[in-house]
């Protein structure tokens, strides 16, 4: 049989380009299969991908050479639009690929523009495998993120291509979204047998759900592998800044023999339970300096929304931060915690109910003047860019206040986030990664008692984020308090001292991680998931619970010793 | 202070963003809004223009009632009757004072007036139609009257970016605002601080740009594989967008009787 895709010898360079992004790479996908494409950044992953559908060489003229056939058609000589209805795309920022005001419209455009007179039921199908099909007469902007993504794959699915490229799918989303989109893409490819390829930077995600796993290395195809044994290759993915699951990281720095297991399941089988130790909880002390910074005294907030009804996304809130508290906010997208924040920046005034910072109310302080005790440091960087270079970005402030010696301040700061190189560049031309320190750069130069960060590390790559976590755990000695969004529990539980939880505009739980772990209807309840190598302590039946791989190893290590068994 | 405060919330991106988009989609229940597009292209046509060519004030004041009640008809909001209303008396007002400046006298009210009643006229017919048409019902009209594909699907377009342009905008003014220092005094009727308004208001646009210029390229790409190439001007497509455009009783009754009414104006006077 013919394979679905059959990538020869292709070797492509972008117009202007010093050096190719592909370089002969060989490529066969066969019919059926769910595929993940690894790689660093700028490996040429997303440039490999639009090959599949065309748009290179079709659309971006380049140098190219070789072959590329996808479901027998030679897609040099296809138009865009014709092998579309074989490979369907769908961007990292799906938002953009959405082009009509409602959802039904959007979801039957491709059919309507193909001619096909049953475009209506084609997308009402569509939604309906999604899930979206209560949304048909919605208009775009009244769903959520998760809600859009998802639109964006009906938009494509009303085509039925044979093969549905992903481009990280998870970046953008909380990880039960991650979980149904996920869903929906095995479901997609077991009922339909259609051809999965992601992106994607999650080997956890990869483990549950790919069958193949492609390495991706300076534009070359450095293996493709069943899963199990791509991700076994622990050394090779570390040195490419790949993390396997940790699940299968902890297996290997034991030294177990292959195959490690990759999926928690598998590690629970390999792994064996404790039988009877218990260890203190080594968990972490509460600051001692009981000194209020923000207080909550019992705020409501709404906001109107485009059908002029209010809505309400904080219910009777209730909190105290404190010098000292470096804070995980977390909770479902939508729970409230963005708003949340946004009222401690003045930026928004609370419905009922006080919020005060360092004691001035924010319902009588400008938001000038708020901010030179809190900054804001938005979930998407590109909304802090205000001037057009790093450089003068991060001195913005400093100069809007006059401050002297601003430039040496600027320099400072600059060699601090790893900036110096960008100094002259444009921020909105960087990197997600460039951006979020760009970004945490402006923050810090503003000098505040209090950071408050919105999602820091969404949207990067894992190696990208380990950096930001450890810029982030310098901060700490020159901040008073942090208040942190995230969806991201290993960032959180390196990060944190004091975990808040929100759910439907409401706290459900204020204490260390320890109790927020241990209770699994409170993390079912607001869609947490916990770091893998933790689920799998607890599994196994450790009473004391472990965040981090290292601990893991090193507990295991002990508790071999005072079993007096070697696995 | 307390009202500014109140007049400045009211004014918020936010409340734009419901305004702008409620006036675009909300009024769809109306009689007018069921109508076909081409009904009122066509009535348009006659009341946009035509009111230009006459000079009988009765006549004007006969059509002006008219459109008063097909305005009350198409459920205009009344944020832009009033800006309309603020124009028109502004206009008249100011011809009025230059004329009596000049060693006029209240004799020139009578053309001020007839010159008022012509621009409502005209003004009342452009916001009766296209408050009851929503950008899906325009962009498919002009495309049933042979305006390219591409123009019709740029409205549509243009609607589903407004909110998300819009909420950007409010950001990039946000970071400003967070960054920058509002001037400590206020100045003479506050001109310092609204001189410091207008600036960052101004200065929000440039960021915009680059980043609409950067999601334009996912957008067009993503085009490209929605064969809108081939489809938007492709008649069989065509077919297919408007086969749910059909003049109805409805649209031929309410062009007769429109056409009724204005002939009696004429007649009686």
């Amino acid at each position: 049989m013919e394979p679905m895709i059959h990538v020869n010898d292709v070797t492509f360079q972008y117009p202007g380009a010093h050096h190719p992004v592909l370089q002969n790479v060989s490529l066969t996908v066969e019919k059926g299969e769910f595929l993940a494409i690894l790689g660093g950044n700028g490996s040429g992953k997303s440039t490999l991908c639009k090959l599949f559908n065309g748009l290179i060489p079709n659309y971006y003229v380049g140098d190219i050479t070789g072959e590329v056939k996808v479901n027998g058609l030679d897609t040099f000589t296809h138009s865009v639009a014709s092998l579309s209805e074989h490979v369907g795309y769908v961007y990292q920022d799906f938002e953009n690929q959405i082009v009509s005001p409602r959802v039904l419209e959007d979801a039957s455009f491709a059919p309507l523009h193909y001619g096909y007179s049953d475009y209506q039921e084609r997308a009402e199908r569509a939604l309906e495998f999604v899930g979206l099909e209560a949304y048909s007469h919605s208009f775009v902007w009244q769903l959520s993120g998760g809600q859009k993504h998802l639109l964006a794959l009906a938009s494509v699915l009303s085509l039925q291509p044979e093969v549905i490229v992903i481009d990280e799918p998870v970046a953008q989303l909380d990880p039960q979204h991650a979980n149904d989109i996920y869903h929906i893409l095995r479901k997609i490819h077991d009922q339909w047998e259609k051809t999965i390829i992601v992106i994607e930077h999650h080997t956890e995600f990869v483990a549950q759900y790919a069958d193949q796993v492609v390495l991706l290395e300076d534009g070359q195809v450095s293996f493709k592998k069943p899963v199990t044994d791509a991700l076994n290759q622990v050394g090779t993915l570390l040195k490419h800044q790949i993390y396997p699951p940790q699940v299968t990281q902890a297996a290997a720095q034991l030294g177990f023999d292959a195959p490690l297991p990759i999926t928690l399941a598998e590690g629970e089988s390999v792994f064996r339970p404790s039988l009877h130790t218990t260890f203190d909880d080594s968990s972490i002390e509460m600051p001692m300096n009981k000194e209020p910074l923000i207080q909550f005294q019992n705020v409501n907030f709404s906001y109107q929304t485009i059908t002029r009804k209010k809505k309400q996304v904080l219910y009777d809130v209730h909190l105290q931060i404190y010098k000292g508290d470096y804070v995980a906010l977390v909770g479902n997208n939508g729970a409230g915690k963005s708003s949340l924040m946004r009222l401690v920046t003045g930026l928004h005034k609370p419905g009922s109910g006080e919020v005060s910072v360092n004691g001035y109310n924010v319902e009588h302080t400008s938001p000038e003047h708020l901010a030179e005790m809190v900054t804001y440091i938005h979930q998407n960087p590109e909304q802090m860019f205000i001037d057009d270079s790093v450089e003068k970005d991060v001195g913005f402030y400093m100069r809007a206040r006059k401050i002297e010696n601003d430039q040496e301040l600027v320099n400072r700061l600059l060699d601090q986030f790893e900036l110096q190189d960008l100094a002259d560049r444009d921020s909105r031309l960087l990197s997600g990664g460039q951006q979020r320190k760009t970004s945490l750069a402006i923050g810090v130069g503003m000098d505040p008692a209090i950071m408050l960060l919105d999602e820091p590390t969404a949207n990067l790559d894992i190696a990208t984020r380990k950096h930001i976590t450890r810029l982030l755990d310098q901060l700490k000695e020159q901040l008073s308090s942090v208040i942190m969004a995230t969806h991201d529990m290993q960032l959180a539980t390196a990060f944190a001292n004091r975990f808040i939880v929100m759910n439907q505009g409401e706290v459900i739980y204020d204490g260390d991680r320890a109790g927020l772990f241990q209770n699994p209807v409170l993390m079912q309840k607001a869609g947490l998931v916990p770091p893998q190598i933790y689920s799998l302590s607890h599994q196994l039946g450790w009473t004391s619970p472990v965040y981090t791989v290292e601990d893991f190893v090193a507990m295991y290590r002990k508790k071999e010793g005072a079993d007096g068994v070697y696995a | 202070m307390e009202y500014t405060r109140r007049f400045t919330e009211k004014l918020s991106v936010e409340q734009m963003k419901i305004e702008l988009l409620h006036t675009a989609y909300g009024n769809g229940h109306t009689f007018l809004a069921k109508l076909d597009p081409r009904t009122l292209f066509l009535w348009y046509a006659f009341f946009g223009i035509v009111p230009w060519f006459l000079h009988e004030t009765r006549i004007l004041l006969g059509m002006l009632g008219f459109m008063i009640v097909t305005t009350v008809i198409a459920r205009v909001s009344p944020l832009i009757i009033f800006i309309l209303c603020l124009g028109l008396l502004g206009q008249g007002g100011y011809l009025l004072v230059i004329s009596l400046f000049f060693g006029g006298d209240f004799s020139a009210m009578l053309p001020l007036l007839k010159l008022t009643a012509k621009l409502s006229v005209i003004s009342l017919a452009s916001i009766t139609v296209f408050c009851s048409m929503n950008p899906d019902k325009l962009s498919n009209g002009l495309l049933k009257i042979g305006v390219p594909g591409q123009v019709s699907f740029s409205i549509a377009y243009g609607y589903r970016m407004l909110p998300t342009l819009l909420e950007e905008y409010h950001h990039v003014f946000q970071s400003f605002r967070l960054r920058g220092k509002a001037p400590e005094k206020r100045g003479i009727l506050y001109w310092r601080t609204i001189y410091y308004f207008i600036q960052i208001a101004m200065r929000s646009f440039y960021p915009l740009l680059l980043s609409t210029a950067k999601r334009a390229r996912t957008t067009v790409e993503a085009l490209e594989t929605k064969g809108s190439k081939y489809g938007f001007n492709h008649t069989k497509v065509k077919e297919l967008k408007l086969a749910s455009l059909r003049m109805q009783g409805m649209d031929y009754g309410f062009l007769i009787g429109s056409a009724i009414y204005v002939a009696s104006l004429f007649i009686i006077f």
